[in-house]
């Protein structure tokens, strides 16, 4: 059953939660108990646990930032690595924020809608949005991001008094969800040659610059370069069949 | 343990330590996309362009997180964390639609590695 454009929002909005609550929410949700868990190794309180998961909304910047913690790393390294390892929202919130695009769409209504772009949100949207209603996308993209914030909020506080208990192999299969769902949403939503190039040069490229190049500009090289030549290549494959 | 920045401790510390350091970082992306879409055509070539460098930085994340573990995920090998994400890759290429399928078949191949491990 697809969005009609003639619905009301409350029926959109709970087509939205639903399609987050069939998998996508409880991916995210299991994949960021293991934040409760870090955050609780540095001392923090739970309440800063829960608040990374709605504030920042990006599972590697909170591993970076309560692991770095941990560490002992510079406050300033701390930002300086989580800003380059969140440089991707920028590509991403300009590639999605067209299809949440409405006349007269005000610039806090946009904030928000940014604010909400993180891997789940962003492969699931660019895959569904095309087939919902212009009208009716703003609400189903909240409906369905809220839904996957609120999962892992609780996920997150869970995870802070549980985690510590779980088996060993457990709590490493809670911390590689989000690596492996990464990759799960990236290939499911590719539609053509430059989708599955920029995957394989990210994967490949990414290796290679974290030998080579330091101080956190590996990922934003590979990422650059590979995604470059995927383009380069799909493009000329679009343009001479 | 990083230590609070002392003129700035305090029981709010945490708090704020979040905000400056985790939040502003990762949001200033997502505002400053605000800003730039407003100039943008959605059907252009260069919004094309910024939809294949955003795949792959993200495929580099997942490389990442795999050659660089966080917390207890480093009691599996590198050899037991690439081939996990390796059955993955398989399920996922083969039948596009089965993600369940996919994650589960990668999380179990992982989880029994470590288990038949130790």
């Amino acid at each position: 059953m697809t969005v009609q454009a003639d619905w009301r929002w409350q029926r959109v909005a709970l087509a939205g939660m639903r399609a987050a609550l069939s998998f996508p929410a409880w991916m995210v949700g299991f994949g960021l108990v293991g934040i409760g868990s870090l955050a609780r190794d540095v001392g923090y309180p739970v309440e800063v646990a829960v608040l990374s998961t709605i504030l920042v909304w990006a599972g590697p910047s909170q591993v970076i930032f309560f692991a770095s913690i941990a560490a002992g790393a510079a406050w300033s390294a701390i930002a300086i690595a989580i800003a380059f390892a969140s440089l991707r929202f920028l590509p991403m919130t300009v590639a999605i924020l067209p299809l949440l695009r409405k006349p007269g769409q005000g610039l806090g209504t946009q904030l928000i809608l940014a604010h909400y772009v993180a891997v789940t949100g962003w492969a699931e949207g660019l895959r569904r949005l095309p087939a919902i209603p212009p009208v009716q996308r703003v609400v189903y993209f909240i409906a369905f991001c809220q839904t996957c914030m609120t999962v892992s909020a609780i996920g997150t506080f869970a995870g802070y008094y549980l985690l510590g208990a779980l088996p060993v192999a457990l709590a490493a299969g809670l911390l590689c969800l989000t690596p492996i769902f990464f990759l799960t949403s990236l290939v499911a939503g590719s539609r053509d040659l430059r989708d599955g190039l920029a995957i394989a040069l990210g994967l490949a490229f990414a290796p290679i610059s974290d030998r080579f190049i330091g101080g956190g500009f590996d990922l934003i090289v590979s990422g650059l370069v590979g995604g470059t030549i995927a383009f380069v290549v799909g493009h000329r494959r679009v343009a001479r069949p | 343990m990083t230590q609070p920045i002392p003129w700035l401790d305090g029981p709010l510390w945490p708090y704020l330590a979040l905000i400056l350091f985790a939040f502003l970082p990762t949001e200033i992306w997502r505002w400053l996309a605000v800003a730039l879409s407003r100039r943008i055509d959605p059907d252009s070539a260069v919004l094309d362009w910024v939809r294949a460098v955003a795949t792959a930085l993200l495929a580099g994340v997942v490389a990442k997180l795999i050659i660089a573990p966080p917390g207890v995920l480093g009691v599996a090998p590198l050899w037991l964390r690439v081939g996990a994400l390796g059955v993955t890759l398989a399920i996922i290429l083969i039948w596009r639609r089965r993600i369940v399928v996919a994650v589960l078949a990668g999380e179990a191949a992982l989880m029994g590695g470590i288990w038949a491990l130790s």
